[in-house]
């Protein structure tokens, strides 16, 4: 190889070379990176090569790379830009070794330079790819992480409905057994209060005598226990929704006004009472009787919550159950006005897991002996029954507020509460026929006995079948007594519509204990039925059997 | 004898100078954190945000060691870390030997830096805007490079190993720093060994720290550049010894 090819090697190489001194100062550079840089090779001579880059550049090389090639001897690939003349810069990678002699003194240092302006171009946009690709990836995983949140929400919504079916099921559940078990109890405490009933009524014409007088005492104090029973009785229908309710039009700010006093007896001294009623207040339709009840049983409930003394709200206004509302509560409630009576007190409040269950029968905070466990069931029951809805809001040491929901009374059908003017008749008996209609042995021996002390005349029938055949034999039938629930297909409705057919001039008695049938609609009595509840005394079916015998014209019984 | 290294590199700075005074005195070289063999989780960019942090470690390495009358050697910003361990701590040393101080980089007015202050900011913009492509690139020279084991083997063991965001930030805190007004406060007796055409801290800012010192003795050295202790070490052994000798 000659001189000149060396030379154009040199010179015209695809890279810049560069030969400075130990001080970096310039002995040659060939035209390729004079080129590159816009000067003259001569012009680059006897500057420093630091000097050719830019002021990041400079300050690094002095600082790193130059100690760095006086101790390895050498340094590779460090991306550098150097300045053109036109003050442009070009992005360059530089190689540079130290060649010493045999002293170990540097002789030069030669410098390789590589125009990098492609490659780092390639990179810039490599880099801005893995910026572009890291936001991806970092939007991905937010959209993960909030899609597993959205997941997670869902479940638990579906948890959440799942548990409020579960819980309105075992309501449902409780409903069915403790209705059950209250209506056989009803017709045995028929039986035994009747018993208990006659045995007083007989007692004044036995001979006085200290043993009578027991008898006596223990029979009244047997009768007493029996009357608390049937109350109980009452309250576990009226949770499984099975009382016979009578609903009216009624005014809820009225009837608390009336009821004022009384809660105010059941709260005790200790305890303020202050009603709140809001202008204009909506008529509801309930039963009267069992509303009070309800209330009574919240300000019993409230009392024992504020042993220290306290103060209960009871507040009346009208509200809007709108869609949103119903969806999340566990039972149907359709969406609509209603008449908001809420109770509050400034109690003990209770926790979660205890609101969880205080609808449930004989679930009760109280000590044994002290509480049934019955009163909010009461209260659950009946709004239930009612068509509203009820819902706890409780906080430990706040206090508790129980807001009652009742359907707001679109059309007046009834004269509103003249009914309960109107003056009890006189107990007395009659000579009429009966006839009286009861599966229940002991029950139908019970009633047929009353009816034939006050002076009737009774026939009896053990179902509708047999009643059809004595009402076809005997013509002279006043009244028909009958159960609602009957054996064997014909229940007690659609005997008094056969009967009615026959002889329209015939009166209807019905007697439950509890009714979800025929004549009483979803627990509501129709206008106009006569119904006396289970269990009753002596009295009380002597009066109703005389009321509805000296009814001017009986109200068909319309489906 | 206490060495510390500058901005770029570590106590490999002083591979060919300490030796030469490990029979006269005992010396001490240490890394700054961020920088070489140093803990990089002890990095704690509050307490590193001004040279006060530097100079804190300093103190406490050297009260650590029991040393009392010393010899301060610092390079390049470590000069000024010296100084400011020194007004701190004026036990810990008697003698400083500065190697290519400067209070200040920036131009002010009469003072001389070497930069302009566009300059800088051109420095520390271009670390910010384009620290990533500056980071990658420095990184196989900086770090070693794990791509490459073959360019990486040679260079784990590098005398220039550091964190790339710790050197942006060493660098910012570097060539923002003014400590003109700290000279004054230096009881103990210093050596400025000033070089030849160093573009880092020209010989202005040399001869400004011999003016501002109380007890200053001003070299300068035939050497070029920053860092005579590596291009001319037996030129720095020398001023130094007849410093410490005097």
């Amino acid at each position: 190889m000659g001189a000149d090819d060396v030379d154009d090697l040199f010179e015209h190489a695809p890279c810049g070379y560069v030969s400075a001194q130990a001080d970096c100062r310039i002995l040659r550079v060939n035209s390729t990176l004079a080129k590159w840089l816009g000067s003259a090779p001569h012009e680059l001579v006897g500057r420093r090569f630091p000097d050719l880059l830019n002021i990041a550049g400079k300050i690094f090389y002095e600082t790193h790379f130059a100690p760095l090639l006086r101790m390895q001897g050498s340094f590779d690939e460090v991306a550098l830009e150097m300045v053109r003349s036109d003050g442009t810069m070009l992005p360059v990678l530089v190689n540079a070794v130290e060649r010493r002699d045999e002293a170990g003194q540097v002789r030069f240092t030669r410098i390789t330079v590589f125009n990098a302006t492609d490659r780092r171009r390639y990179e810039q946009e490599l880099l801005h790819a893995r910026r572009s690709a890291e936001q991806a990836s970092a939007e991905l995983r937010e959209l993960n992480a909030t899609l597993e949140a959205r997941v997670a929400e869902a479940v638990e919504e579906r948890m959440r409905a799942e548990e409020a079916l579960r819980q309105s099921q075992k309501m449902e559940a409780i409903g069915q057994l403790t209705g059950g078990v209250a209506h056989d109890f009803n017709n045995l405490l028929t039986v035994i209060l009747g018993g208990l009933d006659t045995m007083i009524r007989q007692m004044p014409s036995l001979p006085r005598s200290a043993q009578t007088e027991r008898i006596e005492r223990s029979a009244r104090m047997a009768l007493h226990a029996g009357e608390r029973a049937a109350t109980l009785t009452a309250r576990l229908l009226a949770f499984a929704r099975r009382q016979p309710l009578d609903p009216k039009p009624l005014d809820a700010g009225r009837l608390i006004t009336n009821l004022a006093d009384l809660l105010q007896r059941t709260l005790g001294e200790t305890i303020s009472l202050e009603t709140v009623s809001g202008g204009g207040l909506w008529r509801t339709q309930a039963d009267a009787n069992e509303l009070e009840n309800a209330l009574v049983n919240l300000a019993v409930n409230a009392k024992d919550a504020m042993p220290a003394g306290g103060r209960l709200t009871i507040e009346t206004s009208n509200a809007y159950l709108d869609e949103s509302y119903v969806a999340q509560v566990p039972e149907p409630v359709p969406p609509g006005q209603y008449v908001l009576i809420a109770v509050s007190d400034t109690g003990t409040g209770m926790a979660p897991e205890t609101l969880a269950h205080v609808f449930e029968p004989f679930f009760t905070t109280k000590e044994v002996g002290k509480g049934t466990g019955l009163g909010l069931s009461q209260v659950y029951g009946f709004v239930r029954q009612s068509g509203g809805h009820l819902r706890i809001y409780s906080e430990v040491d706040e206090g508790t507020t129980v807001k009652i929901y009742l359907p707001r009374l679109m059309a007046e059908v009834a004269p509103p509460e003249s009914e309960r003017a109107r003056p009890q008749p006189l107990t007395h008996g009659g000579l009429e026929t009966i006839l009286v209609v009861e599966d229940h042995d002991d029950l139908r021996a019970f009633s047929t006995g009353i009816l034939r002390e006050l002076g009737y005349r009774v026939l009896e029938a053990a179902n509708g079948r047999s009643a059809l055949e004595v009402l076809q034999a005997a013509h002279d039938v006043d009244l028909l007594f009958t159960d609602v629930v009957l054996p064997e297909g014909m229940d007690g409705r659609r005997l008094a519509d056969e009967a009615k057919r026959r002889r329209p001039a015939i009166k209807v008695l019905f007697t439950t204990g509890y009714t979800r049938n025929a004549i009483v609609h979803n627990g509501r009595l129709d206008p106009g039925v006569n119904l006396i509840s289970k269990p009753f005394s002596f009295e009380g079916l002597a009066a109703k059997v005389r009321e509805v015998l000296d009814a001017g014209s009986e109200v068909s019984v319309s489906p | 004898m206490v060495f510390a290294h500058g901005f770029g590199c570590d106590q490999n700075m002083w591979r060919y100078v300490a030796p030469a005074f490990e029979d006269e005195f005992q010396t001490v070289l240490f890394d700054h954190v961020g920088a070489g063999g140093s803990d990089l989780e002890a990095y704690d960019p509050v307490r590193y945000a001004s040279l006060d942090g530097y100079a804190d470690d300093v103190v406490e390495l050297c009260r650590a060691l029991g040393v009392r009358g010393g010899v301060f050697v610092g390079h390049s910003v470590s000069a000024m870390i010296g100084i400011l361990a020194a007004k701190q701590a004026p036990e810990l040393f008697s003698e400083l030997v500065l190697v290519g101080p400067s209070p200040r980089y920036i131009d002010d007015g009469d003072y001389v830096g070497g930069f302009s202050e566009a300059q800088i900011h051109e420095l520390l913009d271009f670390l910010d805007s384009n620290h990533m492509g500056w980071s990658q690139a420095m990184a196989p020279v900086i770090m070693g490079n794990a791509d490459r084991p073959e360019l990486g083997e040679e260079l784990t063991n590098s005398f220039c190993r550091t964190d790339p965001e710790i050197a942006k930030a060493f660098a910012r805190v570097t060539f923002l720093s003014d400590n003109r007004a700290d000279l004054a406060g230096v009881s103990a007796r210093v050596l400025v060994l000033q070089c030849s055409e160093d573009v880092i801290a020209p010989r202005s800012v040399g001869e400004f720290v011999h003016r501002s010192l109380p007890r200053s003795e001003l070299v300068l050295m035939a050497a070029t550049g920053h860092c005579p202790n590596l291009s001319a070490p037996e030129e720095t052994i020398a001023a130094i010894q007849s410093f410490v000798r005097a």
